[in-house]
């Protein structure tokens, strides 16, 4: 293999920036059971996401860039309870590996992601067409005509969700609406009258 | 299908109206002009990537709620449909029930007076057929022994020519008498000529001599 220092970058660029899982734990001595590994795109996020090796098979070589691993995963300063396998991703050209001197940094710099504050809503009104559709269908359905137009909200599950959602009548402290909302960036919207796109 | 290929290929493409989309269709490879071109990635500002990403979230927090909404109003319709188990369903479905016994009993009765008066045609038609074909067996036995007098009499008036051993010495001395000579010959006027024997004259003699038996 030829070694050069330069590095140049052919083909579309990547978000990815890293080594394949296996191509790291290959070449650690006992398959670096007990050193931290990092997703690079995980490392956008303020709070430390890393993962500690506890266990490694390899597999076949038909799989010869996969590997599966077990981990003690923390997303977000938060850790996950028990471990998690990483098999399907550990094909993706981006873990790294955490120096050993650098681990006590990241075990220490546990700044929990955690929001206690923020209920999200379980209820959202109806878009203003469904209202007036819902009322001629019930109506030829002969079923009771709906009051309150609302519809109630599905959030998709996932390990890593800290924001908890609103039980009941429990009054949310995030709303979500049928517009366009409250512009994160308001200098997108110089010169449009908001007010009017909101849909009320 | 008109393939694309085929379309290009033509002598005037023109005169096609495709009403699809003017591109490469989806199974074509890569155009060679464009075989090495790397399509800039998009830069956005951190301001309009927060922007985009609060709308699309909240876009797809919109929808999801409507697609449950509908999901969970067809899974309510369908349970209601399926599980007949309230009052009203049971009262309706006995009802329903009770009612078509009752148009079922009227239908029985109806097709059980047709069947009767079925039976009966069916009944007097059998008769007349056995009937009609016992007269017929008899009919036919009478013609039969009939037929077989008839002929016994036919037989017994031929019986007397017939030749019984009392007779039989007096028919062989009359055919020892008369030889018949069935050697003969048939002119065009249906003339006799018999007898091989007998001489044929073939002067003017009108008459033919029939040899003396």
């Amino acid at each position: 293999m030829m070694t050069s220092k330069v590095v140049k970058y052919v083909g579309r660029t990547t978000d990815f920036k890293g080594k394949t899982l296996w191509e790291i734990v290959g070449s650690l001595k006992g398959y670096g059971v007990g050193r931290i590994i990092v997703r690079h795109v995980f490392q956008r996020y303020p709070e430390p996401s890393f993962m500690k090796i506890t266990k490694v098979e390899t597999c076949p070589d038909e799989e010869r860039r996969r590997v599966r691993v077990w981990v003690e995963k923390t997303f977000r300063g938060r850790r996950l309870p028990g471990l998690t396998e990483i098999y399907r991703t550990s094909y993706k050209t981006d873990y790294q590996l955490i120096p050993k001197d650098e681990e006590e940094k990241f075990m220490k710099s546990i700044a929990v992601h955690d929001f206690p504050d923020v209920i999200l809503p379980n209820k959202i009104e109806m878009p203003p067409l469904m209202k007036k559709f819902i009322v001629k269908d019930h109506e030829k359905k002969g079923l009771e005509i709906i009051q309150d137009f609302v519809l109630p909200i599905k959030y998709s599950y996932s390990p890593n969700r800290v924001k908890r959602v609103a039980v009941g009548d429990e009054k949310p402290t995030v709303e979500f609406t049928m517009g366009l909302g409250k512009p994160v960036s308001p200098s997108l919207y110089e010169g449009v009258q908001l007010e009017d796109e909101i849909c009320r | 299908m008109i393939s694309h290929k085929f379309v290009l290929n033509r002598a005037c493409p023109i005169l096609i109206q495709c009403a699809q989309a003017h591109r490469k269709p989806r199974w074509f490879p890569v155009a060679k002009s464009k075989i090495y071109r790397i399509p800039k990635r998009p830069q956005l500002s951190e301001e309009e990537r927060l922007e985009i990403l609060r709308i699309t979230n909240n876009y797809k927090t919109q929808m999801r709620a409507v697609r449950k909404f509908y999901t969970d109003d067809m899974v309510k319709e369908k349970s209601t449909l399926e599980s007949a188990t309230s009052e009203m369903s049971q009262r309706l479905e006995a009802e329903e029930w009770q009612r078509c016994e009752e148009l079922n009993e009227k239908w029985n009765k109806q097709i059980a007076t047709e069947r009767e008066e079925r039976r009966k045609k069916e009944l007097s038609e059998m008769e007349d057929f056995a009937l009609a074909r016992m007269e017929a067996i008899d009919r036919e036995k009478r013609e039969r022994v009939e037929k077989a007098s008839e002929q016994i009499k036919r037989e017994k008036e031929l019986s007397e020519t017939f030749i019984s051993r009392e007779k039989l010495e007096e028919a062989i001395d009359y055919a020892l008498a008369n030889p018949v000579d069935y050697n003969y010959a048939i002119d065009l006027k249906g003339n006799m000529h018999t007898g091989r024997d007998t001489p044929i004259q073939y002067e003017n003699k009108e008459r033919v001599q029939v040899s003396s038996n």
